[in-house]
């Protein structure tokens, strides 16, 4: 079937779908032995055994949890105003956008820096969760979910980039702007819900019916 | 099952459907049947077109990375935003930590893949050195998670909203230069996939072991 200048392709129905498995790193594909598999065409571990990747992946999440708390309470950049420091959260930073009218970068920044790591968070607990019991959602729309979470992983960096720019530019001797305690705990908050979300082992993603 | 037929199929990043491959007309490209995520495309001198928009994208990767991105006049004071400020910054206010994580995520990452992709396709050109072409495609595919050249791009444009009520803003030529980046690097991306340069890979390294 042509349709316009692309063509698609059928599903195989014959063989075992979930005995095969793509290597995450040159896309070949490999028989799922249940255990740990290395590719055979890059020859690179795919994955460690389930309950590894597992606990992997529980531990780097709860890790990216607790930075989330001071990540938030701590001030991410301080104003120096005539020699008076001001302090400002994330949140604050969001209000203070609000107030000022700049919607569309307070919308931004609420989004990227508040509700990414918690959607991240909420979609890893989902799919650990769902490896456990049996919940009614298909196996591609939880593959969806997964691929979700890896490529919005990174969108939270924002606020930590925005700090370590403003502190360049406003470095004036009546007003200054340096990085906060927040900044920290923030960028490493990032870091390990990645790690947790490159850990999860799609093979825990199975129909159950 | 062996490795010949394994390579009939494709599953799709996106949605894991597994789809049996079939040969592409000239131009065209597979689509997956659930998602519509591109699986592959039929390619002509594709090594040739990545290499030249790959050189491209390091040239402007070098612009961006040396010269200044913005400037900002506040009452006739100016400073300027270049990538040796943001990081001189940051570890001069003792954040390491965030300081190391920043040099990673948007310096050094993004220049390992883009050199490692250059130097690979250069060796897929000559047909030589199998074992190294195949850790550089490696250590791409694993450090692709981890570059964030174009949330930089975002933060730059967030925080010069942040500023516009106070100061007055001057893109300079590595703004231009880094807008020239992430196009490069998305219609790189968007266009190859890994599965097509590994199929490269091994046709290329399978002809010349034949020879030999
Ligand atoms: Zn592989
Ligand atoms: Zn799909």
């Amino acid at each position: 079937m042509i349709c316009g200048k692309s063509m698609r392709i059928y599903t195989e129905n014959q063989i075992v779908k979930d005995s095969l498995i793509r290597c995450p790193i040159c896309e070949a594909i490999n028989i799922d032995n249940g255990g740990e598999i290395v590719c055979r065409r890059c020859k690179e571990k795919i994955h460690d055994y389930k309950s590894i990747s597992f606990h992997k992946t529980v531990a780097f999440l709860i890790t990216a949890m607790i930075l989330y708390i001071p990540a938030n309470l701590y001030p991410i950049l301080l104003t120096k105003k005539f020699g008076v420091v001001h302090e400002n959260t994330i949140l604050g930073g969001i209000m203070h956008l609000w107030e000022a009218g700049s919607y569309p970068v307070a919308l931004i920044i609420l989004f990227a820096s508040v509700f990414v790591p918690i959607l991240k968070f909420i979609f890893i607990i989902y799919l650990l969760v769902s490896t456990k019991y049996s919940l009614k959602s298909s196996k591609v729309d939880r593959h969806k979910l997964f691929y979700i979470t890896e490529v919005i992983g990174s969108w939270s960096m924002v606020d930590v980039f925005v700090v370590a720019i403003l502190s360049v530019l406003i470095h004036f001797s009546i007003v200054e702007i340096i990085p906060g305690r927040g900044a920290t705990a923030f960028a490493l908050m990032v870091f390990f819900t990645m790690l947790s979300a490159i850990s999860f082992d799609i093979r825990l993603i199975k129909e159950r019916y | 099952m062996e490795d010949s037929k394994l390579d009939n199929f494709i599953i799709c990043k996106k949605c894991h459907t597994l789809h049996r491959k079939i040969k592409l007309h000239h131009g065209t490209k597979a689509l997956c049947q659930q998602c519509n995520t591109l699986l592959y495309r039929h390619h002509q001198n594709f090594i040739d077109r990545l290499l030249a928009l790959s050189l491209v994208e390091f040239i402007a990767l070098i612009i961006a990375f040396s010269f200044t991105i913005i400037k900002i006049n506040i009452n006739g004071i100016y400073r300027g935003l270049d990538f040796s400020s943001i990081f001189y910054t940051i570890f001069h206010n003792h954040y390491y930590i965030v300081g190391i994580i920043v040099l990673f995520f948007i310096f050094i990452f993004p220049i390992v893949i883009l050199l490692s992709l250059i130097l690979a396709l250069i060796l897929m050109k000559l047909k030589r050195f199998k074992y190294l072409v195949k850790r550089l495609l490696i250590l791409i595919a694993k450090l692709s998670h981890w570059s964030m050249i174009d949330i930089f791009l975002l933060s730059i444009l967030v925080a010069m909203v942040k500023l516009f009520d106070y100061a007055q803003l001057e893109f300079s030529v590595a703004f231009i230069a880094l807008i020239l980046v992430i196009l490069l690097d998305i219609f790189t991306l968007k266009r190859v996939s890994f599965s097509d340069m590994w199929e490269e890979y091994e046709n290329i390294y399978r002809k010349s072991d034949s020879k030999r």
